[in-house]
């Protein structure tokens, strides 16, 4: 166990917890909008997840995933603010 | 072995370091989106929080694997985010300020009244229309006040 | 600015060249790669001086420019990590009404962006004759608005209209 694997670790449960309180906020979120923004908020958490799986691992396939993942989650969150627009004009 | 520098440790070191800063940014943003009042303070505090966090982590992995070519991924990756990330949280507040999502009380709307008349703004409507509606319905179909239906 | 992306072009291609060939002498990691590709750019920028001098003039501009938007970033952030942190708020959301200096999309759009990736405002939408701007603020000092829109416009602004001008 060195410096670098406890920090990974450590940064693995407190990734878990930020993705516990979306999942809070995207459960109570009184209006639509605000359950986009957590999930905008889970998309960047779960980047943050593999960027840290990758390190621990030492295989660096994984960051090609992040770079889709990205690019997904911006396409994601603008379709669904469009969808909100339109069903409730 | 006094006086040498065991490069690969000051490395990792960095790399922790990074790592570490963009968690807690992400953690406290999290923590912000829970406990924050708005739903555009929300937006606008949090989000940016998030990217800025993710920037420090993903630094921190391009530190420790010292490849050229994850480097230009890496900033690939944080070009993307920047990027998308504004016209995002612009695209959704914009949304939310058409569908009449109500200001904190505290909040200073003074300038923003020209822009409110013009676009007929003015009064918020209710959110949980869907719910609401729907249940009303059921209740009108269902004939009188039953709220015991929930089975 | 066009200049500076056939500049990153040619220094992209330079440095890959040079790693191709079997005996190189610098080692093929991402600092000794990225100090190679920063020099290379700070010699095709002292060699523009004799057939650009725009962009000889404005590299320095868009170097200070991205370090003081770093700065912005996170003394915002700090500032609203701090407000999370501790129970009470010390916010005072507003919204202003930004007049505009800049015309065309492109400076729009720029200063648009750049004002809703620092975190505490965010940019709501432009009045119909592109004029105003409507951005969502939380930290006003002592209710002074005027000297809020006043940082802004010689902040971002001023520097946005020296780079594209």
């Amino acid at each position: 166990m060195s410096i670098l694997h406890v920090t990974l670790i450590i940064s693995m449960i407190m990734l878990s917890i930020c993705l516990l309180l979306n999942a809070i906020r995207f459960a109570i979120g009184p209006t639509l909008p605000d359950r986009i923004t957590a999930f905008d908020l889970f998309v960047a958490n779960i980047i943050g997840i593999i960027i840290i799986y990758t390190e621990l691992t030492d295989n660096e396939d994984f960051i090609d995933v992040a770079m889709v993942l990205s690019l997904f989650g911006f396409l994601g969150s603008i379709s669904f603010a469009y969808y909100i627009m339109k069903i409730t004009k | 072995m006094a006086g040498t520098i065991d490069w690969v440790l000051v490395k990792e070191i960095i790399s922790c370091v990074f790592i570490l800063t963009g968690v807690i940014f992400m953690l406290i943003a999290s923590i912000g989106l829970l406990r924050f009042p708005d739903f555009y303070i929300r937006m606008s505090a949090i989000t940016k929080g998030a990217t800025l966090g993710l920037g420090l982590i993903l630094l921190g992995m391009g530190v420790y694997f010292n490849q050229p070519g994850v480097m230009l991924k890496v900033l690939a990756i944080i070009g993307f985010t920047s990027i998308t990330a504004p016209v995002a949280a612009h695209v959704i507040g914009r949304t939310a300020v058409q569908n009449r999502i109500s200001f904190w009380p505290k909040t200073n709307l003074k300038e923003f009244e020209d822009y409110i008349t013009k676009e007929h703004l003015e009064q918020p409507i209710n959110h949980d229309k869907y719910t609401e509606d729907i249940k009303e319905d059921i209740r009108m179909e269902m004939g009188g006040g039953d709220d015991a239906d929930n089975g | 600015m066009k200049l500076l992306l056939i500049h990153i072009v040619v220094a992209g291609a330079l440095i890959y060249a040079y790693f191709r060939q079997p005996g190189a002498l610098i080692p093929y990691t991402a600092l000794s790669t990225a100090l190679l590709f920063l020099l290379l750019i700070i010699f095709l920028w002292v060699s523009s001086k004799f057939y650009n001098r725009s962009y000889y003039r404005k590299l320095p501009k868009l170097f200070y420019f991205l370090l003081y938007f770093l700065k912005e970033l996170f003394v915002a952030n700090l500032k609203i990590a701090y407000d999370i942190v501790t129970p009470h708020y010390r916010m005072q959301p507003t919204l202003l009404a930004l007049p505009l200096n800049a015309k065309t999309d492109l400076e729009i759009s720029l200063l648009a962006n750049i004002i809703s990736l620092t975190p505490g405002t965010l940019s709501i939408d432009i009045s119909e004759d592109r004029s105003v701007l409507y951005v969502h603020t939380l930290y006003v000092k002592h209710g002074d608005v005027e000297q809020l829109k006043r940082s802004i416009k010689d902040g971002f602004e001023r520097r946005i209209l020296e780079l594209t001008a």
